[in-house]
């Protein structure tokens, strides 16, 4: 029979965990969610020695209080389903701060193995470290490892098996001041006899740093052992001058530093990197915002030119495909809802997702895995904080710009669900790639590129004045920004193959359904003849506010679907593609602007009710509607005035 | 003399002394803000040298601990260090 085991990789962020994940798991993996949260759960199978071993990789943390929902897990996970080994991932180029989780890991109780990691980088800064001094000094098994190379991987697996193998892993624990040390033993024995889930020394600990959720579950067993830790907490706090938890987490770095301090050897290097030159000049503060619009432009440029050209080809050839369908169903009812409804939704959806959503993400996680993006949330902090998000937030904004889903989804990189709401929102607002198609193909064809541009400006700042009113409006405390700036380097290839297909497939299931269906609908509508009492009924609003055609109303109907619908449609029902001879300027402008503002498409609702809940995507997308037909009245209005040529 | 991190000049070092709290909305906030810092290194003793400085009121970046990092001026506001004075000519 094979044996089971469970091995959990734990770590800071970036520092190759999920290279050292995709090296022991090939293909063998899938990404999900850890149940009833969004936050990612990798996992994957690896067969070694006769056992089958799973292989979870934890979120990427310095910490285990619970600030975020990412360290509340990833404690939960190692507590309480307790895998038969964690894998400490330690960046040795940052050797004290990766020591700081480690310490934790061990006060957790975890079984433990150190894979230290980034050999070769920590050695290019002049960084030497002794992994067998830092194995006797922990009591725990330090496997040194370049996992970009694929260097230790098979002895980190081996020392894993052993050591899991031996069952008896015991790391030293770490000691505090004897003040603290006092009360922490003091607060365990009360702990221990009340029986908590978590081992009773680390429950301690956490009680006195204040942890809310340890204290919230200790209350409800016992809440003489709250007020009892409460004194305890002052007297910490009269003996330091800090308050207790400050001097827990002071005395744990000076740990984590005195242990560093023991096992590495720093020989200065003179001669500044290619990495550490290209750092200086990509957050210049002058250089630095040039590069990155030149950056960023090139790279949407290459996007849309790639997505355009393979989209043409995909669509033709796969529609070359409708006579040889229609030949063998016959025309009728029955083909058209099978055509027309779902293998054009099918079809839709694939000429979207694979020319621009794949090289998005791809160029995309190359960017984050060499560091970049770190660098364009750095400089772009400062706007960001006008709208209540820090500099992170803009990468999700970016996202948008390719397409409203994956941007979504991006905003899980928000620390609270404050920031991941409201950055859903402002990311819902900005036009996707179909939406320019739009703008371009009308407003930019038959008006004037300048009226295009025009109207991305007055996006932008209705997107910003938006967002300002949504943070005003919004409960709680905006967070600032605080970010680990790590070395550039380069991208591991496969890491970033894997998490752009995973990106694809979240995609495909959140997407698909919805773009199918709905074209179905569409397709009955129109099918059963409804389109013309849908269209009649609509022109109260397009027609007297709007100032629009008819016909237009429909066609906006049809860009729920898929933004660039609302063009297709509208020279289907108005039968030319040539729009300037039968719209006016002012017809088109209007046009362009509702179809940038008015609900994200569907795909985008359904990532939204994936990620905010059913209420908030449902409010998020009622209120997209009102505000672009209100904003498109005022701006029909407005235009009326003006000669346009 | 102790002055918030965001008066510090590229290139200079300071010692934390304290952390001010965040808001005025109770503790839960404050905790929060402090626990984030802290458990990122910033801890009081520690020593930190400002390595960059975004222009417009933006973050900062410092070097502590060995590993660098960025941020917010609101935060850097409200992290009190006394500053490292050079003591010989370089």
């Amino acid at each position: 029979m094979v044996k089971k085991l469970t091995i959990a990789l734990a770590g800071n962020a970036n520092v190759g965990k999920s290279v050292i994940f995709n090296q022991l798991t090939g293909l063998h993996q899938h990404i999900g969610n850890w149940p009833g949260k969004t936050v990612e759960k990798a996992e994957g199978t690896l067969h070694f020695r006769g056992y089958e071993i799973d292989v979870i990789d934890l979120p990427g943390i310095y910490s285990l209080s619970t600030f975020s929902l990412e360290e509340l897990i990833s404690r939960e996970y190692i507590a309480l389903e307790r895998p038969d080994l964690v894998i400490n991932v330690v960046d040795a180029s940052v050797l004290e701060r990766n020591l700081f989780f480690t310490l934790q890991l061990i006060e957790l109780g975890a079984p433990m193995v150190i894979a230290l990691n980034q050999v070769d980088v920590a050695e290019r800064k002049g960084i030497k470290v002794d992994h067998e001094k830092l194995s006797r000094l922990l009591g725990v098994p330090v496997v040194p490892t370049i996992a970009i190379r694929g260097l230790g991987i098979y002895r980190l697996l081996e020392v894993a098996v052993e050591t899991i193998e031996k069952g008896e892993v015991r790391p030293r624990q770490i000691l505090y001041g004897r003040e603290v040390e006092e009360r922490i033993e003091k607060l365990a024995r009360l702990v221990a006899k009340v029986g908590f889930k978590y081992p009773a020394r680390w429950t301690a600990i956490k009680l006195l740093e204040g942890d809310r959720e340890v204290e919230e579950a200790i209350r409800k067993l016992d809440p003489t052992i709250i007020s009892i830790k409460e004194k305890l907490a002052r007297e910490i706090e009269e003996i330091h001058g800090h308050p207790c938890s400050t001097v827990i987490t002071s005395e744990r770095y000076e740990v984590a530093n005195r242990i560093a301090e023991e096992v590495q050897q720093i020989t200065p290097i003179a001669k500044p990197s290619l990495s550490q030159r290209l750092d200086a000049l990509t957050s210049h503060r002058l250089l630095g915002y040039p590069i990155m619009v030149v950056t960023l432009l090139a790279i949407f440029y290459s996007i849309f030119a790639f997505g355009d050209y393979v989209s043409t080809v995909l669509s033709d050839f796969l529609y070359g495909f409708e006579p040889l369908f229609k030949s063998v169903l016959g025309e009728g009812l029955l083909e058209e809802l099978i055509w027309g409804g779902i293998i054009e939704g099918l079809i839709s959806g694939v000429t979207i997702a694979l020319p621009y959503i794949v090289p998005f993400y791809f160029l995309l996680y190359m960017l984050e895995d060499s560091g970049y993006l770190s660098r364009i949330a750095f400089l772009m902090d400062v706007v960001m904080h006008k709208i209540g998000l820090h500099g992170k937030a803009f990468i999700p904004v970016m996202l948008a710009y390719g397409c409203n889903v994956p941007a979504c989804l991006g905003c899980r990189i928000m620390e609270t669900e404050r920031e991941r709401l409201l950055a859903g929102f402002v990311v819902t607002l900005i036009p996707c790639a179909a939406t320019t198609v739009v703008i371009l193909g009308l407003v930019g064809k038959f008006v004037g590129i300048e009226w295009a541009l025009l109207l991305y400006v007055v996006d932008l700042a209705i997107v910003f004045a938006l967002g300002r009113a949504a943070f005003k409006s919004l409960p709680g405390e905006p967070i600032g920004l605080l970010m680990e700036m790590h070395d550039y380097k380069l991208p591991h290839m496969k890491t970033v193959v894997n998490q752009t297909w995973f990106r694809l497939s979240e995609f495909i299931k959140i997407a698909f359904p919805f773009i199918v269906l709905s074209s179905l609908v569409i397709k009955s509508i129109e099918l059963v003849g409804l389109l013309e009492p849908v269209s009649t009924f609509l022109s109260l609003v397009t027609v007297n506010w709007l100032g629009l055609r008819p016909e237009m109303g429909v066609s906006l109907v049809f860009g729920i679907l898929r933004k660039e619908l609302t063009l297709i449609m509208l020279a289907t029902l108005l039968k030319t593609t040539d729009f300037g001879s039968v719209l006016t300027p002012v017809q088109m402008m209007v046009f362009a602007l509702v179809t940038m503002l008015y609900i994200p498409c569907i795909a985008t609702i359904a990532a939204c009710v994936k990620e905010f809940g059913f209420k908030k995507a449902f409010f998020i997308t009622v209120f997209e509607i009102a505000f672009a037909i209100l904003a498109g009245g005022v701006a029909f209005r407005l235009l009326s005035l003006l000669n346009i040529p | 003399m102790e002055i918030p991190l965001s008066a510090l000049k590229k290139g200079e070092s300071g010692i934390i002394t304290s952390i001010l709290s965040a808001s005025r909305r109770g503790r839960g906030g404050s905790w929060g803000f402090k626990k984030r810092l802290m458990d990122m290194g910033l801890t009081p003793g520690t020593e930190i040298t400002v390595t960059k400085i975004a222009p417009f009121g933006g973050p900062i970046e410092i070097c502590v601990r060995g590993s660098r990092l960025a941020l917010g001026r609101g935060m850097a506001e409200r992290i009190l260090v006394r500053i490292k004075r050079e003591w010989l000519r370089s």
